[in-house]
């Protein structure tokens, strides 16, 4: 892996989020925020403490969620509103 | 790595990889949303790498929503209906819950 | 479905071993065909024979068919007749599957 400090892959960004508060969007909108587990190479999810969010509003809580990977749309870090996808990433990498 | 993801559980499995979670729910009752507003209950009996399942006794859940051409409400309208063994295609599949372990 | 192993194709073998068995096959467009599952293959492409539409009222256009080849990416659910089943095969058969494919 090369040393530049803006060189990193998408999976080490994947490897760093384990265990982190997440949110996953699904191509149809629907949100998902909790701890992520595992993924694998097919994008497929394993979250814990899962909540699911359709329109802002919580609809849904799950203890272990699996969610298949061609539903997701990103896995994000961030908790604020703002759209700012991956920013986290960059401040880890120091 | 994840405090989950070293637990041991009863099946002597981690979950080190995301079909782990489904692996470890066989022979228990797990809830399947799938696409199309459709939601399933049931007992895992089998699955594999492209999700496609097995379940016994499955309860299945459609929500209908429909917009009332008067008052443009939306009516949302959930239909059930139960089947004994019931093979579900994994390419519908979007999220899959397994039973809460404590 | 006699052996536990099955190289990645599980479901294939479990369609196999219910060939002459009565299925009804509903697929995405709602559509749900009866009939006796003639074969399978390892698409999970499905024949099959002496069919009926459950719903024939809401879709009449098939009711002159006899027999049919149902594309597997389709398919939405299969009712199974659940005595057929065995389901202690079924679930160590997953289980056996999900090491296999571990080890890969």
């Amino acid at each position: 892996m090369s040393a530049g400090a803006h060189s990193k892959s998408p999976s080490d960004f994947l490897k760093l989020v384990l265990g982190r508060p997440v949110i996953v969007k699904l191509n149809s909108g629907v949100v998902y925020k909790g701890i992520l587990a595992c993924l694998d190479g097919y994008m497929n999810i394993a979250m814990e403490q899962t909540e699911e969010y359709v329109n802002d509003q919580l609809i849904h809580k799950y203890g272990d969620a699996f969610i298949r990977g061609n539903n997701v749309l990103y896995i994000s870090t961030q908790t604020s509103k703002k759209k700012k996808l991956l920013v986290e990433f960059r401040h880890h990498r120091q | 790595m994840s405090d989950e993801g070293q637990k041991n559980n009863q099946d002597g499995g981690m979950v080190e990889e995301p079909l782990d979670l489904v692996r470890l729910s066989l022979d228990e009752n797990i809830y399947v949303k799938l696409k199309g507003d459709r939601e399933l209950y049931g007992k895992l009996h089998a699955y594999d790498q492209h999700l496609n399942m097995v379940l016994g006794n499955v309860e299945e859940t459609v929500t209908l929503r429909e917009i009332d051409e008067e008052t443009y409400e939306e009516i949302v309208k959930k239909e059930k209906r139960k089947m004994e063994m019931l093979f579900v295609r994994g390419d519908a599949v979007i999220l899959i819950s397994p039973p809460v372990r404590i | 479905m006699s052996r536990i192993s099955h190289n990645g194709q599980l479901f294939f073998s479990f369609f196999k071993s219910l060939v002459g068995k009565e299925i009804i096959v509903e697929l995405k467009s709602d559509l749900c065909i009866k009939g006796t599952l003639h074969s399978v293959d390892q698409y999970l492409n499905i024949k099959l024979k002496d069919i009926s539409v459950v719903d024939s009222e809401k879709f009449p256009h098939m009711i002159s068919v006899q027999n049919c080849f149902i594309r597997g990416s389709v398919v939405r659910y299969v009712q199974l007749p659940s005595a057929e089943v065995d389901i202690q095969l079924l679930q160590d058969s997953a289980r056996v599957e999900a090491r296999e494919l571990k080890k890969k």
